[in-house]
């Protein structure tokens, strides 16, 4: 995997005409360099932050982490250093060092993230926006990618089972947090990605939260919310496997005994229909803007995704990366976006029944040489499964 | 999370303090907007219930600060956890076409004719970015700004501080009643969590929470929790933390799997305490990150390869004392550091110590709680 990256690093480092690249975002280091840190609230995660340095024509990444257990064991000592705290003007000077010694006066080099100190220590560089290199690289995983995404997805559905095996009414929407981290935490390489989301889905847009563009509210932050019977949550959740992220999404009834009521199971009816007809098609060659077509379609002409997200979207070492597909892009974007061997694809499809509530999942698929597998179990309890 | 609009904190007054040193703070910079994307930072701006992720992301314009309307303006396409002092007209939307948010920036009244701009970090494609939306390409350094406001906390800012750290400590309670022969690191890790979030605090300051320290080889702070079993007689660190209404709380303790004893681990535990006690010392109003360095030194212990100190508040924050950082930084009156002492002897272990300290008027006030091993 590591290797793979390196080589699709070089050669976009090659395309864009870059001496090498600095990244300081928790993605691009653990895309860079395969290390793994320990799941960080974002302020921690900024002051002791890990940086990936990859300079043109190195075969190995450089890593400055305080988390030096968390390097690859095939990175080379000369490659691992401690952490360069880019956020201090105190101590900046050591990375200003640490920088001329990769990189000749003048070089053009790719950064994801300026922080005023290096604003003000690192103006004998060209920086370039790193975003291109890394969108790139991250759009096509490799074999081993594509394997440690399943991974994440299987220990996280897992933990989702003993997780929904809790949900009945009077449990909190953080007591199925606990339940869920417990089970997730216990397997090795996993980390915490975001909060999980058990949102209430009220029958109605008007009785859920208000938004900005009239759709629906979602994904909302969970809180110590009573669960009432009867009550439909819409459930959100993702851990990283190696730095790799799961993506949970399925629709729950919180009951000791759920069963959907002869509407509910049309809305996920319905959701099966829009997924089959968008998953149907899609192989290489394809375009993002046919996948769309033929989800609306299958929803009677209404698009059947929210107005913020997509019909799909990518992952990979980010929770949502290219390609994005159904976006305010628009359908050009999307027309121009065609399917080819390698990339990931979410599918998440909202079906909504106006007083009736409605139905979400996920399901995640790989586009292959001449069509896709499945990532993600085609078991959507208490609805049924896919075809 | 448990709702930060509730319970006995007023988090009314505690945002309305916030703002108007925020406000206070720009006057005094000349800045006639800030543009925040430092999660950290637009908490405290905001209060908002904003969706936890973990980890750090390239800066991005989520939360714009107008001076002239004294409007607070959030990436957000809806009103759930937003408090009242944001209206609704006050949000702005999830866009991925730059070409929508650009018109939904241009829309925030101040903006367009602004010149003085804060943002609290940058991209390289930010500058051709700026002038779509503002008067202006240039930015002025809104980091330090955040950070000086963020220093020194109110009554109901350390409130938060206490209750995470409670959280915190009712996790420490579980990874000690877990603590036997034959659990792995990654069990208790998973058994923290799981406490927390039945607190309804479940997003953690860190996963670094649990390590055996090594009885062979050279004896270092690990960060990860892996399958690796407890043996009777390890060393064990338990570094819990847990976040509330947006503010971090936590410690660390070291543990003996078993419970014995030797005279080797007693005197670890000693120099331990030693260390700590050294560096708490130092915590005084007017004091220096020098006088930290200092007081380590005085311990006979080696030079530190671990952070001393850092600020605590909305997470971890500046400034930070280690790494040979932070010698000149000053210890601001009202201000909260977590302060650790590391010790290590090969063959024996290591054992870590770490307290969140308020800086008081006289002198330290240790705001954690359970006991240290003696």
């Amino acid at each position: 995997m590591h290797s793979d990256r390196m080589r699709l690093l070089q050669e976009q480092l090659e395309g864009h005409g870059l001496d090498g690249i600095v990244l300081l975002g928790s993605s691009g280091v653990a895309y860079a360099t395969g290390a793994q840190t320990p799941a960080d609230d974002s302020g921690r995660a900024g002051l002791f932050r890990s940086v990936a340095i990859v300079v043109k024509g190195d075969t190995d990444p450089f890593l400055y982490s305080v988390a030096w257990d968390g390097a690859p064991e095939r990175l080379p000592s000369d490659h691992l250093f401690g952490p360069l705290f880019p956020d201090l003007d105190d101590g900046i000077d050591a990375m200003r060092d640490v920088i001329h010694q990769h990189f000749k006066l003048g070089s053009r080099v790719g950064v994801d993230e300026q922080t005023h100190p290096m604003l003000r220590a690192l103006g004998d560089f060209e920086w370039i926006d790193a975003r291109p290199v890394m969108s790139a690289c991250k759009l096509h995983k490799t074999p081993d990618e594509i394997s440690a995404i399943r991974a994440a997805q299987f220990m996280s559905e897992a933990a989702m089972d003993a997780t929904r095996a809790m949900l009945r009414p009077g449990i909190r929407q953080t007591d199925l947090t606990a339940t869920y981290l417990r089970n997730v935490t216990e397997c090795e390489g996993t980390s915490l990605a975001l909060d999980p989301i058990w949102q209430v889905m009220e029958p109605t847009r008007a009785a859920n939260p208000w938004t900005t563009h009239g759709d629906l509210a979602y994904p909302t932050t969970s809180t110590d919310r009573i669960l009432r019977e009867g009550d439909i949550i819409w459930v959100d959740a993702g851990t990283t496997y190696y730095g790799l992220s799961s993506d949970f999404g399925r629709t729950w009834i919180t009951s000791l005994h759920p069963t959907p009521t002869t509407r509910q199971a049309a809305q996920f009816e319905q959701w099966c229909a829009v997924v089959n007809a968008a998953r149907s098609l899609a192989k290489p060659g394809v375009t993002g803007l046919e996948l769309c077509r033929a989800g609306i379609a299958a929803n009677d002409g209404v698009k059947p995704w929210l107005e913020h997200f997509y019909l799909a979207h990518g992952i990979g070492t980010d929770s949502a990366e290219m390609p994005l597909i159904g976006t305010d892009l628009g359908e050009q974007f999307d027309e121009k976006l065609v399917l080819e061997p390698g990339m990931i694809l979410v599918f998440e499809p909202v079906i909504w029944d106006e007083g009736h509530g409605g139905y979400r999942a996920e399901d995640i698929v790989a586009i292959t040489d001449d069509g896709w597998v499945p990532l993600s179990n085609n078991r959507y309890e208490p609805f049924g499964v896919t075809p | 999370m448990a709702l930060e609009d509730s319970g006995r904190v007023n988090f009314t007054n505690l945002r309305t303090e916030r703002r108007a040193r925020l406000f206070a703070a720009m006057d005094e910079a000349n800045l006639e907007v800030l543009i925040l994307g430092r999660t950290s930072n637009i908490h405290y701006t905001t209060g908002a219930r904003l969706l936890w992720r973990s980890g750090v992301f390239p800066f991005a314009p989520m939360c714009i600060v107008v001076r002239s309307t004294e409007k607070t303006h959030l990436l957000s396409c809806w009103d759930d956890g937003i408090p009242p002092e944001i209206g609704r007209e006050d949000l702005f939307g999830l866009f991925w076409n730059p070409v929508s948010l650009i018109a939904a920036l241009r829309a925030i009244p101040g903006l367009v004719e602004a010149t003085r701009i804060g943002t609290d970090s940058f991209t390289p494609s930010f500058s051709n970015f700026l002038p779509t939306f503002a008067g202006t390409s240039e930015v002025h350094d809104a980091a330090q700004l955040m950070t000086s406001i963020r220093s020194v906390k109110t009554n109901d800012e350390i409130a938060c501080m206490v209750v995470a750290t409670t959280v915190a400590e009712a996790g420490l309670t579980a990874l000690e009643a877990s603590l036997e022969p034959g659990i792995s690191e990654r069990t208790l890790l998973s058994i923290f969590n799981q406490t927390i979030a039945h607190h309804g605090t479940p997003t953690p300051p860190s996963e670094s929470v649990v390590f055996v320290t090594d009885r062979q080889g050279p004896v270092r702070m690990r960060h990860l929790a892996t399958d690796r079993a407890l043996q009777e007689g390890d060393l064990v660190v338990l570094a819990p933390g847990a976040i509330y209404a947006g503010y971090e709380g936590g410690l660390a303790r070291t543990r003996v799997v078993g419970g014995g004893s030797s005279p080797a681990i007693a005197s670890l535990f000693e120099r331990s305490s030693a260390g700590l006690d050294a560096l708490i010392s130092a915590c005084v109003p007017g004091g220096s990150g020098e006088d930290l360095y200092k007081a380590w030194a005085s311990t006979g212990e080696p030079v530190p390869t671990f952070a001393l100190a850092n600020g605590m508040g909305v997470g971890a924050e500046a400034p930070l004392i280690g790494f040979s950082r932070g010698e000149t930084a000053i210890l601001q009156e009202g201000s909260v550091l977590s302060v650790q002492s590391w010790v290590s002897t090969e063959g024996i272990g290591g054992v870590l110590n770490r307290e969140l300290v308020r800086i008081g008027s006289r002198g330290p006030e240790i705001l954690t709680r359970s006991e240290r091993t003696s």
